[in-house]
C-alpha cells in the first residue's frame, strides 16, 4: 500500500519500540522488518532519525558491536523508561483504533 | 575545545576537512546525497555552525555503514532527503536561523507599533 507515510508518522515510533522491544536490533534490521510487514516506503533514514529520537529520549539502550562489513553498528535494546513507553503507545493505539471503528461502524 | 580554536575556529575547519575525506571515500550517489544533506542541514546552523558538526558526523556515519551494506542511497534515504535532515536537526519544528529572524522582526515591529500607540 503506497503512501502511508503521512498516517504513519506518528506511530512509527511505537513500531520500532516494539522491534525493539521483541530483541536487541540494529537500524537495518528495523527497517526490513518494517518492510516486511508491508510498509514498503519506510526506508533506514526515517527509521535512523527515530532511533536518534529514542536515543536522545533515553527510551534505548546502545551498545556498538564490530560488524563484518565497514564502520561497528548501533545495537538497541530498551531499558525500564522504554518498556514504559511501549505500554503508553499500545495503550494510546488501542484508544486510537478502538474509537475510529467504532466511527466505521457507524455508532457515533 | 581550547581558546584558539574557539576563537579561530580552527577545530572547524580541522573537522569539515576530516568529514570531506570521509566523503570522498564513499561511492558517487552517496557523495551526491551528501552534498545534499550539507545543503539542506545549513539553515540549522547556528552563528560558526558548530552545532551541526556532531549531527554532520552521525548523518555520515549512517552513510558510511549503509554504503558498506550495499545499499542503495534511494533504500537508505527515500525522495524527502529534507525531512531526513530536519528530523536530524531536531524534528520539524527545529529552529532555524529563518525563525530566529522573523522572531526578531516580530519583536521589533510589535515594539515599533505599541510605541506609535498602534
Amino acid at each position: 500500500m503506497d503512501d502511508l507515510t503521512e498516517m504513519l508518522k506518528g506511530t512509527l515510533e511505537g513500531c520500532v519500540l516494539e522491534i525493539i522491544g521483541g530483541e536487541e536490533t540494529y537500524g537495518y534490521a528495523i527497517t526490513r522488518q518494517l518492510n516486511e510487514l508491508g510498509f514498503a516506503d519506510v526506508v533506514e533514514g526515517t527509521v535512523y532519525t527515530i532511533l536518534l529520537r529514542l536515543e536522545r529520549n533515553k527510551l534505548v539502550q546502545v551498545t556498538k558491536r564490530p560488524s563484518g562489513v565497514g564502520p561497528p553498528r548501533k545495537f538497541y535494546a530498551l531499558n525500564d523508561a522504554g518498556r514504559e513507553e511501549l505500554a503508553k503507545f499500545w495503550a494510546k493505539w488501542q484508544y486510537v483504533s478502538s474509537r475510529i471503528d467504532k466511527l466505521k461502524e457507524g455508532g457515533r | 575545545m581550547n581558546f584558539w580554536e574557539t576563537v579561530t575556529g580552527s577545530d572547524l575547519t580541522r573537522d569539515w576537512q576530516a568529514f570531506e575525506a570521509r566523503a570522498e571515500a564513499l561511492p558517487d550517489d552517496y557523495r551526491a546525497a551528501w552534498e545534499q544533506i550539507k545543503g539542506h542541514l545549513h539553515p540549522h546552523g547556528d552563528f560558526t555552525g558548530r552545532n551541526l558538526m556532531p549531527i554532520l558526523d552521525a548523518a555520515l556515519g549512517l552513510l558510511e555503514e549503509t554504503a558498506a551494506d550495499g545499499q542503495s542511497v534511494h533504500e537508505v534515504l527515500g525522495d524527502d532527503i529534507r525531512g531526513f535532515c530536519a528530523a536530524l536537526a531536531g524534528g520539524e519544528g527545529a529552529r532555524t536561523y529563518r525563525d530566529r529572524w522573523r522572531e526578531q522582526l516580530n519583536r521589533n515591529v510589535a515594539r515599533k507599533l505599541s510605541r506609535l500607540g498602534g
